[in-house]
């Protein structure tokens, strides 16, 4: 049998009509994985989702979900899922347990007692009708809702949006006890700070082209600096002239970098220039983003 | 074929709409015959009769075609009356419950919801036809038990065969069937977010009208086999009304196609919430 990937997708691409989806997207994603997947709003993120799960069906290319193809074994595949949408829009006459005890029914599987846990571990009213919940506590009812039938994989598009940090960092915490016995997990996101908390590997989308697959560490470890340098007097962007050297920005006598070349020539051209600080840190994954996207700028920028 | 969990779940959330529809329509076809009652007891028969003999105000109802023998008699009352209001009460009833029964998922966005849980498409469909069925099956049952109780209490002397009302309600069965047919297939070509409900009435009043149309001018009669209510047969006390296997094929026929229709296109629709 072949190696089996939790998802593996070979030229997946989704264009509505004319409209881009996602272009050509390659991705493998190890059983057991914490798999972030990021990039800004329209880069392709839920299309990709909507993909995986058969809500749409692909224009070319293909997808694999425990080596069970996405579009023709969709049930199979749907039976260890469990999606959680980036907004929820549930039935709204029914109420939480009525929601929770449908949804379950689908998997042939009796989740009450599970069900019951959760709530409680989500301080969440199962009486209320949908309707009126707020969105925070439509986002609880949806954590539930893609836990209860003990999901093998779970897809989770933006799902910190409207959780207040204390319920994220219990929603955390349950997902780590889910994945420590082997649940893989795909967490779209365009918050890298909560992507950093969580996974361990990344996928950068951007245009609905992935520009880049890393380990978080990797990606952290990457030669990229942030540098802050403090002269004596004012300064110019140009003020130091060596390869590697992004973004520069001046704020008086205060000179802040990107920087991505070899530490010995940024020392060397800032020698004999009278600095007075200089503060080398390890970027932010924010900021290693940025750099992603200005490096395609640049070259794009440079091919007109 | 069908998941009795969405299958359930779909006869509960359409419940209200329907005992709210099938009560009323009961409850009018009992009231309809009971005005009949009331029409031959307080001789309104006899001011008919005078109507009648106004040429102009016969042909009209030669058009509509019923006649005097037809008014006086209770199924030939009830028939006449019905093909006026309840025959659009349960088509109504019908093209609005098909339309939403699979788009308003969509509509609501909870496709998300349902499309990303164990099931197929053809499942979903084949579990929202059965509720819908399910519910056009018992006002079928509530139009011949309230009609049939209706005649047998205020029939007075009219002589008639309860045959030709069950042939009849079952003509209506196949026009409701039709209509969802219809409501079911044009559901899935309307975009996101536009009122299912105006189309609906527009398509039932649209038919209706073609159909009245075709009746009164003869130029135009052909034009009337665009409407469903064309291939309806009110004539229940000529002594030869039966079930035509033309009609009959047709309203099977257009219903299959539809249907079949709605299968094809729902199982490679890009869902889109």
């Amino acid at each position: 049998m072949d190696e089996m990937y939790a998802i593996e997708t070979q030229g997946l691409t989704k264009f509505y009509g004319k409209d881009r989806g996602i272009i050509d997207l390659d991705l493998k994603i190890e059983p057991g994985e914490i798999f972030g997947f990021i990039g800004p709003n329209g880069a392709g993120k839920s299309t990709t989702i909507r993909t995986l799960l058969g809500l749409i069906f692909p224009t070319s290319g293909s997808g694999k979900i425990f080596g069970m193809d996405i579009v023709k074994q969709s049930k199979k595949i749907k039976k260890q899922i469990g999606y959680m949408p980036s907004e929820v829009n549930y039935y709204e006459k029914m109420d939480g347990q009525e929601l929770l005890s449908y949804s379950a029914a689908f998997y042939e599987r009796d989740c009450e007692s599970r069900i019951s846990e959760l709530a409680d571990i989500f301080s969440l009213d199962l009486n209320r009708k949908i309707v009126d919940l707020s969105r925070g506590n439509r986002k609880k009812i949806s954590i539930l809702q893609c836990l209860i039938h003990q999901p093998r994989l779970l897809i989770l598009d933006e799902p910190t949006t409207g959780l207040d940090p204390l319920m994220q960092a219990k929603f955390f915490d349950i997902l780590r006890e889910k994945n420590s016995r082997g649940t893989t997990i795909f967490f779209s996101s365009h918050t890298l700070s909560e992507v950093q908390k969580m996974c361990r590997k990344v996928g950068i989308i951007k245009e609905g082209k992935i520009i880049a697959v890393e380990d978080i560490e990797t990606l952290r470890k990457k030669q990229l600096r942030k540098i802050q340098v403090e002269f004596a007097h004012p300064v110019k962007d140009k003020e130091i002239d060596c390869p590697g050297v992004i973004a520069p920005q001046v704020d008086k006598n205060i000179l802040n970098i990107m920087f991505s070349g070899k530490m010995e020539d940024l020392l060397n051209s800032l020698s004999g220039k009278d600095v007075k600080d200089l503060i080398i840190e390890e970027p932010t994954l924010e900021e290693i983003f940025m750099h992603y996207y200005s490096d395609e700028n640049e070259q794009n920028k440079k091919a007109q | 074929m069908i998941n009795t969990n969405l299958y359930f779940k779909e006869l509960k959330r359409y419940r209200n709409f329907f005992l709210a529809w099938s009560i009323s329509i009961g409850v009018l076809i009992v009231m309809e015959l009971a005005f009949y009652h009331i029409f031959m007891n307080e001789d309104m028969a006899k001011m008919m009769a005078t109507f009648f003999e106004n040429p102009f105000m016969k042909n009209m109802m030669t058009v509509f075609g019923t006649n005097l023998d037809v008014l006086t008699n209770a199924l030939g009352y009830y028939a006449t009356r019905s093909a006026i209001y309840i025959m659009l009460l349960v088509t109504f009833f019908s093209i609005m419950l098909a339309g939403k029964i699979l788009a308003r998922e969509e509509h609501e966005k909870t496709a998300e919801f349902l499309l990303a849980k164990p099931v197929t498409r053809l499942e979903v469909v084949w579990s929202k036809l059965a509720a819908f069925l399910t519910y056009l099956f018992l006002l079928s049952v509530i139009i011949l038990v309230s009609g049939s109780i209706g005649l047998e209490i205020f029939k007075g002397e009219s002589v008639y065969r309860l045959s030709a009302f069950f042939i009849h309600s079952f003509y209506f069965f196949l026009l409701m069937l039709t209509f969802g047919a219809i409501g079911l297939f044009l559901s899935l070509l309307i975009k996101r977010g536009r009122p299912i409900t105006n189309i609906s009435i527009g398509i039932v009043f649209g038919g209706y009208l073609i159909d009245i149309l075709s009746k009164v001018t003869a130029s135009v009669d052909k034009f009337g086999y665009l409407s469903p209510f064309k291939f309806m047969d009110s004539g229940v006390l000529r002594p030869d009304y039966g079930l035509e296997w033309w009609r009959v094929l047709y309203f099977l026929g257009l219903s299959i196609v539809l249907i079949a229709l709605t299968f094809v296109i729902y199982r490679n629709k890009d869902i889109l919430v």
